[in-house]
């Protein structure tokens, strides 16, 4: 491999930011290279932070967000973007819940017009409600109950890693917690969490920040604050021994495990060392544990992994997903990827592996800034960073400096997190067993 | 409820702003002396690269002598070259940056690779590597063989390939295209001779097509291909002919019976146009209105107004002979027979009445306001560039997309929907338990029942 034929280009990401008086934080970041923009509303609330007792109402909340709002009926959010040229979607993460809209660059004030509107008020029925939660029932079905190994491991691993009820329940809902929730719970979780000092604008594309900044202070500064309840504490106890538990694989032949290992605090030096260390494991063919388990043990057919570090705000696991040959035992199969863990914690990493890890670190980053959710949300990723940066780390600007704190870390740095983090005790096991090779013991 | 304070704000949607042009990269076009086709345009956003190597062969041309032979030719071929094993090849990728994916549909077979923009030059000679001198080396192609048989044991409990492979079936009969994936008895049979034979007669420059976006200069670029391809020499393969696709007259039910599942799949579908085809802009600004986008008229039946699934959605899917339509949705057992009912009386009052003014311009924008966003991402502009030159569309399909969609009207879409949503011809197929869905099947025509392998149920 020769040196490469240009010096590295450093990306610097234009930002700019503002508090309205109502405490709606806004953040603009201008690029006039096509006549699109991208825009979306992040509120700190997601499945974790949602009502004790209540699984699953976040994410049905998301859905009541399209049914109506003070001035824009049942669709017409989705017609207004739609006719605009543009597409919008919404998603429920752990700590945030965010709408989103890419339209042709003409459609920004459409747009900030129509967030506006339902940060402002919902006005939604029981009709309504009844007909997203039979929705929601269908996309649980879809992608979780008539899929092989679907919700794995999402869903079926924070029970058993996690002990406090934020961290640990069903983020999708249980049908008879979902078949509670009432238009009265819609309106009260709206009038709680969805409130403009609870909230980040963000406005990624083709125009001039300062008109920009005029069209959302004119849409959103009149909505008032509201006061706002404390978050749920979603603080873990201590943890002193591993924990493991079996779920039952209906439709697929595989057995797959997921082994997770809560990760270090946001920010802190192990949190960046975690980052790193965790692509020197995964990150494809190229990680360790594929290729010891899939190219040279031949175990498994295939093994991956991640850690949501960047978007999340509270205890998230580093997570390894294997599926193996059913000829070989999960134990058997744990057993050869502590191997894998006992040789990065005895011998440490040579700088030559290392550093390409961090190239490749770089190359992910800019990937996900430029699209991040398939090629037609351009700029998802650098919106949901800046988001995440103004929520939780209070400074969208973060997003041009992040990448220093991965790319500093040292062989020395990656094994001592490797010593400290991924022990027994820090960890979960989860094995989905398949019906036909006797379901869960 | 409303929080709202006295206000001035209007309580309508504002209007939209002047709309600004969609300036198209220019594309830089060149054939090499060997026959390969290359397309370069500069998109300078971010520091990386993108590139797609196409070959115009896939599991079609072997559909009769090795069902999916093409793709376990690309999975295999990254797994060695006569210079690089597999884990150099691997350790490369990630040196620059980089990523590496190698497939092959029933058309082409592909290689596409990406990396940093300080790297271009290695990931080019990276790609051309694996193009010219793949190695096949035993072992990894006998590893490979084992996880493709797991994976195609996972198809067949998954009920959307179940869907779609026996429609498929149903539509295209005897044409290759028929098959979307080998049995495990066909995996089996597959020799290293027959792949590195396919590798020889297909990879080859006078059937390929490279793409090449991202930040870099034209003129460098070029001279980084002429290097790495130029002296590649092959010879034409020949065309295989098939047979054509059986004519469907009425509708027919194929069940295929999975037991105990909580919801059925449903797909509905029959023989469309492909992309070179004169109706081609009307067909898919009637699906838009149909079932193609989320505001659409399926989407606010039977989500909306019904609530009988999450995700449904009709499709225009071209293959380079023949294209398809296809309806599907997931829906709760119990309502299998409805949505069968309104996805037809969807399909009917398409082909009965005009659509309404707002709906055609509401669609009409939609379209091209979507189509332009490829052009903000180079994912977005290599797929729009891959359409373009893969399907040999005129030069300005680009520039002119949004004008040629922008002159249509309700009659185009009637007309449309009457070739093309060919209702009462269309084959429909059911994933699900037959105890739960078998007597609403037979409401909509003669069932034959099918189990996951793909068997005959009596």
């Amino acid at each position: 491999m020769n040196a490469p034929n240009a010096q590295p280009k450093k990306l610097h990401i234009p930002v700019e930011h503002t508090t309205f008086a109502n405490g709606l934080r806004v953040v603009a970041s201008p690029d006039r290279s096509a006549p699109f923009v991208t825009v979306g509303v992040y509120y700190q609330i997601g499945f974790r932070l949602e009502p004790h007792g209540r699984s699953g109402f976040a994410h049905l909340f998301e859905h009541m967000m399209f049914q109506g709002s003070e001035n824009a009926g049942k669709m017409e959010h989705i017609r207004l973007v739609n006719s605009s040229g543009g597409v919008l979607n919404g998603t429920t993460n752990y700590d945030i819940t965010n709408y989103f809209e890419a339209v042709p660059s003409n459609a920004l004030e459409r747009v900030l017009w129509l967030e506006a509107d339902r940060m402002r008020a919902l006005k939604v029925d029981d009709e309504n409600l009844n007909n997203q939660r039979d929705v929601v029932k269908e996309e649980v079905r879809v992608n979780v109950m008539n899929q092989p190994y679907g919700g794995f491991p999402w869903l079926d691993l924070p029970p058993v890693a996690f002990r406090n009820w934020p961290n640990a329940h069903n983020f999708y809902g249980d049908f008879v917690d979902l078949d509670a929730a009432t238009l009265a719970d819609v309106q009260n979780f709206f009038h709680t969490y969805y409130a403009p000092n609870n909230a980040v604008l963000l406005m990624l594309g083709d125009f001039e920040p300062a008109e920009a900044f005029a069209l959302a202070k004119r849409h959103f500064e009149s909505i008032p604050a509201q006061p706002l309840l404390p978050h749920a504490d979603v603080s873990e106890p201590p943890q002193t021994e591993e924990r493991y538990g079996e779920v039952e694989e209906k439709l697929g032949p595989l057995p797959a495990i997921a082994i997770g290992y809560t990760m270090p605090p946001r920010e802190t030096p192990d949190w960046y060392a975690a980052g790193i260390l965790e692509r020197v494991l995964h990150g494809g063919r190229a990680g360790r544990v594929y290729r010891k388990l899939v190219l040279e043990e031949q175990i498994a057919v295939d093994a991956d992994g991640s850690a949501d570090l960047l978007d999340t705000n509270g205890p998230t696991q580093m997570v390894t997903r294997i599926f193996h040959k059913p000829e070989f035992t999960s134990e058997g199969t744990v057993a050869i990827y502590d191997e894998v863990i006992e040789e990065l914690q005895s011998k440490g990493i040579a700088e030559d592996e290392l550093d390409p890890v961090k190239v490749k670190f770089r190359a992910d980053y800019y990937s996900m800034l430029e699209g991040g959710m398939g090629a037609y949300m351009p700029r998802f990723g650098l919106m949901h960073y800046l988001a995440c940066f103004t929520l939780f780390d209070g400074d969208p600007h973060r997003v041009n400096t992040i990448l220093d704190g991965f790319l500093a870390v040292t062989p020395r740095q990656v094994q001592e997190v490797a010593r400290k983090y991924l022990v027994p005790s820090n960890r979960a096991v989860l094995v989905r067993r398949p019906s036909a090779l006797g379901g869960a013991q | 409820m409303s929080r709202t304070a006295p206000s001035i704000l209007p309580a309508a949607a504002p209007a939209l702003a002047p709309e600004s042009p969609v300036e198209w990269p220019k594309r830089a076009v060149r054939t090499l002396s060997n026959g390969l086709r290359v397309v370069l345009a500069e998109l300078r956003t971010f520091p990386k690269i993108s590139a797609q190597l196409y070959f115009r062969s896939g599991n079609a041309v072997v559909a009769r002598t090795a069902p999916g032979l093409a793709e376990m030719v690309a999975t295999v071929a990254r797994t060695g070259t006569a210079s690089r094993p597999s884990r150099r090849i691997e350790e490369d990728l990630r040196r620059m940056g980089g990523g590496l994916g190698t497939h092959a549909g029933a058309d082409s077979s592909s290689i596409s690779a990406n990396g940093l923009a300080e790297f271009s030059d290695e990931v080019l000679e990276l790609m051309a590597d694996i193009a010219r001198n793949a190695s096949f080396p035993e072992d990894e192609f006998e590893r490979e063989r084992r996880q493709r048989f797991e994976e195609l044991k996972i198809e067949r409990t998954t009920p959307g390939f179940l869907a779609n492979e026996r429609l498929r079936r149903v539509l295209f009969g005897a044409h290759a295209y028929a098959v979307v994936a080998p049995s495990e008895a066909q995996v089996a049979a597959y020799t290293r001779e027959q792949l590195a034979e396919f590798y020889r007669v297909h990879y080859v420059p006078a059937e390929g097509l490279l793409i090449v976006v991202g930040d870099f200069s034209t003129d460098a670029m070029f001279e980084q291909v002429e290097k790495v391809f130029g002296t590649w020499k092959a010879h034409h393969p020949q065309p295989p002919a098939f047979p054509a696709p059986p004519l469907q007259t009425g509708r027919h039910v194929h069940l295929v019976h999975m037991p105990g599942t909580v919801q059925t799949q449903v797909l509905i579908g029959n023989l469309a146009i492909n992309r070179r085809d004169p109706d081609w802009y009307r067909i898919i600004l009637a699906n838009a209105i149909y079932g193609g986008a989320f505001h659409s008229r399926l989407v606010l039946n039977i989500r909306e107004q019904k609530g009988y699934t999450y995700s449904p959605r009709s499709s225009v899917n071209a293959l380079r002979q023949y294209g398809y339509f296809t309806v599907q949705a997931a829906v709760r057992n119990q309502v299998a027979a409805a949505t069968l009912t309104e996805m037809f009386y969807e399909m009917d009052k398409m082909r009965s009445l005009p659509v309404t003014v707002e709906e055609l311009e509401s669609a009409r924008s939609y379209l091209t306001g979507v189509f332009s966003l490829g052009v903000a991402t180079q994912d977005g502009l290599l797929g729009q560039l891959s359409t373009v030159f893969m399907d040999q569309l005129p030069d300005g399909y680009l520039e002119t997309y949004r004008e040629r969609i922008r002159a249509l009207t309700a009659d185009d879409v009637v007309l449309a929907a009457r070739r093309h949503f060919d209702s009462a011809n269309a084959q429909i197929v059911l994933v699900g338990d037959r105890a739960q869905i078998g007597e609403q099947a037979a409401l909509f025509g003669d069932v034959t029942e099918y189990d996951a392998s793909g068997a005959v149920l009596s």
